[in-house]
């Protein structure tokens, strides 16, 4: 496409898309935007959009915590997996998509990605316990 | 002025189809050399008061449909359909200003409309929406020689969304079938 994808240098990366998470619970959640993945599981950012282009949330982490802003609304907690619960009902195994998104199998506990599909941008997660199970959906650009 | 033509378009123009180009630019971050920014086209239909479809398909396909009361968003590659009511889903986005009723009244419920300079060959409308949720920060509307030409929404954190029309068809027969969505069989349903 047009713009060229910068070549992701090992400590810090780039990936967007679009991501679609449900929640397997009664009733079930389900939660759908456009991702871009900056930095690394250590520290980075993870931007969500509407298809229009505006930012629906955008999550920053460090070792020292990490913080959700949406709107004038900010959020922090002590971990990435608590704020993310907070998000999307259930936590995003953000340090897994790092790997999975460069093809490699990367563990999160209980979620297993299929890469099968890795090479045409796309991979489906699925979380097997704790129960409720969960589906993650991505489509990027590889 | 930008505010003349606003008026003059919601009142006479009922219906169009076009085709859009839009460029969604994120705020450089320290470390990246330029700002990042992703360009996706497709086509853009609307029939007053508040049926619309915008039809992305590039980069991906996607396609948003307001049938008047529901708001349904499919994404083709996830395969999944998000169904909003219409009202809580459109309130202040940039959508409502080009699709919504027929006079300014009822858009001036959701934004403060005035006037802005003429530049880029256009005349301007500033939209500063009236929410104070920080998910809009301000919505241009660009009008050249009175047609509907460039949408430019800047949201709270500073990314820029230029939605630009070409091939404008004013007032042309729209099927009606355009602005109703049936989700596709086997397809993910959310009603959030």
């Amino acid at each position: 496409c047009a713009t060229s994808r910068p070549k992701a240098s090992k400590d810090t990366s780039f990936w967007s898309g679009r991501l679609a998470l449900t929640v397997h619970s009664e009733p079930p959640q389900s939660y759908s935007a456009g991702f871009e993945l900056r930095g690394a599981p250590a520290a980075g950012e993870l931007q969500l959009t509407s298809p229009l282009g505006t930012v629906l949330a955008s999550v920053h982490w460090s070792p020292q915590g990490a913080e959700l802003r949406q709107g004038v609304q900010l959020t922090r907690r002590p971990s990435l997996d608590e704020l993310t619960a907070d998000l999307g009902g259930t936590p995003l195994p953000v340090a897994a998509l790092f790997g999975w998104l460069q093809g490699q199998t990367a563990d999160a506990s209980g979620w297993n990605a299929d890469l099968s599909r890795h090479s045409e941008g796309r991979v489906v997660a699925r979380r097997l316990q704790p129960l409720p199970t969960a589906e993650l959906r991505l489509v990027f650009q590889p | 002025d930008g505010l003349q033509d606003l008026e003059t378009f919601l009142r006479e123009v009922k219906s169009a189809q076009a085709s859009f180009t839009q460029v969604v630019t994120s705020p450089k971050r320290e470390g990246e050399a330029t700002a990042r920014s992703k360009t996706s086209s497709g086509r853009f239909e609307f029939q007053r008061p508040g049926r619309f479809r915008f039809e992305y398909t590039k980069p991906f396909e996607q396609t948003i449909v307001a049938d008047g009361q529901t708001l349904w968003l499919y994404d083709v590659d996830l395969n999944q359909v998000t169904a909003r009511k219409q009202q809580d889903a459109l309130g202040s986005t940039p959508a409502a200003l080009i699709a919504s009723g027929t006079d300014i009244k009822g858009l001036s419920e959701a934004f403060d409309l005035k006037a802005g300079a003429a530049r880029d060959g256009m005349e301007w409308v500033d939209a500063q929406p009236k929410a104070k949720d920080g998910q809009l920060q301000s919505v241009k509307v660009g009008f050249r020689q009175g047609q509907l030409a460039v949408l430019e929404i800047v949201d709270g954190l500073g990314q820029r969304s230029v939605l630009s029309f070409a091939q404008w068809q004013g007032n042309v027969a729209v099927k009606p079938e355009r602005f109703r969505f049936q989700p596709p069989a086997g397809a993910d349903v959310i009603r959030p």
